[in-house]
């Protein structure tokens, strides 16, 4: 099997600080409204009247950190008319920004929302592993800003011996759409993709 | 939606609109040639076929204001082997080759009958494949809300229709320039004209019965796949909603028998032209606002 890079993720550690996604965003010099990396809040729940108290009813929640998962079937790579989006020989899917035409459609071919159109480029932009920072041996950005040490990036193989192969929790799609290259330890709540009883939170976020 | 989306509209009506003008057109032409000879046939439909290129050219045109990086658009072909936009773009540039062949050769009578009409023929299969191509670029899981039958099946019907119509309102337009330039010459022709458009009245009623049982088949599949488009379609785009199926209705139903009553009845030839002209511009407006909805309407499975 062809080398693979990837993500692991340790949802039963995240406390949905979003330093990861701020890191992302300062390595990467993002405009507002691109992020590389989103943390994700999902859960449910209500409080009822028991009594004189208020009980929680099913109340939950966590967080996801989620990338580009670097898919071993990328479907943003499928469908992109120039060829710009393809996977390089280490399993990252990168964007060659002077073959890209700026159509978008990858944008509605991924399930993760990885590539993000940058207005001022006029070009699809995504992660690519900080490949810079790899190649001095290095851990993407993302990685080693996290305080909780819930994030891990590496060889895809080695990440799945020593974590499992849980690659999909709400509100994660199902992974047989891309088949990300994504290692998560799930949350104690975490609900299974395509199964949740939550929905996604705390959505309103402009950065 | 945007200038971008609307980008996507224009150009998906536009190149649709020509795809179906360019078989109607053959069909037409063809059984015309058969029944009158080639020469009122060319005459019926010279001028017509000269129309299909400019609104080809503008809806590819249109295309390019939907890029973020335009100087790349040629690149957009490189991706043949799995990327459905490549091949739409691919079969829109075919098509055009293909056309402006024919219509260079019809144009200046190169060739013989048959041999035209064999390039007229490899151009409509291209056109139909460009069709394709197109209602395929929407199928994907990511988006439940297209990726349903109905975008394929829709997309044809819209084809024709609006070739149907398109081409109704231009035999008129050339039938008044014919008129004008050397009157009474043209009673074979108006004969023609009647006869077409007698047809388009039908087809066109027929193509809104296909229409109709599309558009509520599309709302059940996309309940069940996407209930989120579903319920745009019939509450916050409700009133468009109405306005498009109104159009459409009037345009190719009532209209489309008034068409085929007035191109029945000889001595009728000014109604039977206001009305082909109006038929069209009531089914052009409301395939637009069709595709504006498959657009508005449309979600995304997954993060966005």
């Amino acid at each position: 099997m062809a080398k693979q890079l990837g993500f692991y993720f340790d949802a039963s550690a995240c406390m949905g600080c979003k330093t990861c996604q701020v890191a992302c965003k300062d390595k990467n010099d993002l405009p507002v409204g691109v992020n590389f990396r989103r943390v994700w809040q999902y859960g449910n729940g209500s409080w009822v009247p028991s009594g004189k108290l208020w009980t929680p009813n099913n109340v939950f929640v966590y967080s996801v950190s989620v990338a580009c998962n670097h898919c071993e079937k990328p479907s943003c790579a499928e469908v992109c008319p120039t060829g710009a989006l393809a996977k390089r020989a280490d399993g990252l899917v990168l964007v060659n920004a002077d073959q890209c035409v700026g159509c978008r459609y990858c944008e509605w071919a991924c399930p993760y929302g990885a590539p993000q159109f940058n207005e001022a480029k006029g070009v699809m932009t995504k992660c690519n592993g900080c490949e810079d920072l790899l190649a001095q041996g290095q851990n993407p950005a993302c990685v080693d800003a996290c305080p909780m040490r819930a994030l891990e990036f590496g060889d895809i193989a080695e990440l799945r011996a020593k974590h499992g192969n849980v690659n999909a929790i709400e509100p994660l799609p199902v992974a047989t759409l891309t088949f990300p290259a994504l290692v998560i330890k799930p949350h104690r709540h975490a609900q299974a993709s395509g199964k949740g009883m939550g929905r996604i939170i705390d959505l309103v976020e402009e950065a | 939606m945007n200038v971008r989306e609307w980008a996507l509209i224009t150009f998906t009506i536009l190149a649709q609109m020509s795809v179906g003008s360019f078989i109607v057109l053959g069909i037409v032409h063809y059984f015309t040639a058969k029944k009158s000879g080639e020469k009122q046939a060319d005459e019926l439909s010279d001028r017509a076929l000269l129309a299909i290129g400019p609104v080809l050219a503008l809806g590819m045109a249109a295309s390019l204001l939907h890029l973020g990086n335009p100087i790349n658009a040629y690149k957009a072909v490189t991706n043949l082997g799995t990327s459905w936009l490549s091949r739409e773009i691919f079969f829109g540039v075919l098509f055009a080759v293909a056309g402006a062949v024919f219509a260079v050769m019809q144009w200046k009578k190169i060739a013989t009958f048959t041999v035209r009409n064999v390039v007229a023929l490899v151009a409509a299969i291209i056109g139909v494949a460009l069709v394709y191509s197109m209602s395929m670029v929407y199928m994907m899981p990511t988006r439940p809300g297209w990726n349903v039958i109905t975008t394929p099946l829709s997309f044809y019907v819209t084809t024709l229709l609006l070739g149907v119509l398109a081409m109704g309102a231009a035999f008129v337009a050339n039938y008044w320039y014919v008129q004008r330039k050397n009157p009474g010459c043209a009673s074979d022709q108006c004969v023609l004209l009647r006869d077409s458009l007698r047809w388009f009245g039908m087809a066109s009623i027929v193509l809104l019965g296909f229409q109709f049982v599309l558009l509520p088949l599309w709302v059940a599949l996309m309940a069940g796949s996407s209930s989120a488009s579903a319920t745009m379609l019939v509450g916050e785009f409700g009133i468009v909603f109405a306005l498009r199926l109104a159009l459409v209705f009037l345009g190719a139903g009532v209209l489309g028998i008034f068409l085929y009553r007035a191109a029945s009845s000889p001595g009728q030839e000014k109604v039977m032209g206001a009305v082909a002209y109006v038929a069209f511009a009531f089914v052009l407006v409301g395939e637009v606002l069709g595709r504006f909805l498959f657009y508005a309407t449309a979600t995304h499975f997954g993060l966005q």
